[in-house]
């Protein structure tokens, strides 16, 4: 596939989904749509967004560090289409890994003789980081939001608030009649 | 390096694997943990009988 037919095909996807959520979603809905769409695009970030930041972070740290591992093993060279459909579509689960094999598309991971050893399983640690990312987007829609909290209602004009009651009085000493 | 060394992978993308997925059903790292390392030798306790499973009928049938 031309490289320039898949940038657009991708970028095309995500206008549509954005255009969708925007129009289609309830109000309280939208910002769960916008931490999937981030979580598309960086792996943790839609947690973060959602106010699970701890959680984000550590899916981020695991994510990429899974990523780079893999990419490490392959020698840095992203998969093409040719060389494995399926390890291919994988690199489309995050637009991070997305970037990086279309920035490296332009060689081609394979067949190549000086290849690891270990570069079958290379390429599955890069595959599953896509994949496992499509779990952490569904999830986004599946976190539980912070209820927001309650505004301070302001008194009607004419009624007057009731005064917060006083604490009870402290009981009498009794001096010493001595 | 081929055959028996590829095993040396399985464990880290499994464990990755798993605590990915208990983090989506849990917020306690501690039972997070917990959770993804009894499931991973639940799982490798599954793999390696049925690959003892395997190699007997293949030995022995």
């Amino acid at each position: 596939m031309n490289p320039r037919m898949e940038w657009k095909l991708v970028l095309g996807a995500v206008a549509v989904l954005a255009f969708v959520i925007a129009a289609l979603v309830k109000e309280g809905e939208r910002r769960r749509g916008v931490g999937f769409l981030l979580a598309w695009l960086i792996p943790g970030a839609g947690h973060v967004f959602l106010g699970r930041w701890k959680k984000g972070l550590c899916l981020l740290l695991i994510m990429s560090s899974t990523y780079l591992f893999g990419m490490y093993v392959v020698g840095f060279r992203a998969v093409s289409f040719e060389d494995n459909p399926f390890y291919y579509v994988g690199q489309y689960g995050s637009g991070v890994t997305f970037l990086v094999a279309q920035i490296l598309g332009v060689e081609k991971a394979y067949p190549r003789q000086e290849n690891p050893g270990w570069f079958d399983p290379g390429l599955l640690y890069v595959c599953v980081v896509g994949l496992l990312n499509l779990v952490l987007m569904i999830n986004t829609l599946d976190l539980k939001l912070a209820a927001p909290a309650p505004a301070a209602v302001p008194p009607a004009p004419g009624v007057i608030p009731p005064e917060p009651a006083k604490p009870p009085a402290p009981p009498p000493v009794q001096e010493n009649p001595a | 390096m081929k055959g028996i060394s590829y095993l040396f992978l399985y464990v880290p993308i499994v464990l990755v694997i798993l605590t990915v997925l208990e983090t989506c059903r849990s917020d306690d790292p501690v039972k997070i943990l917990k959770r993804a390392f009894a499931n991973f030798g639940v799982l490798t306790a599954v793999l390696i009988g049925g690959g003892a499973v395997v190699y007997l009928i293949n030995r022995f049938l």
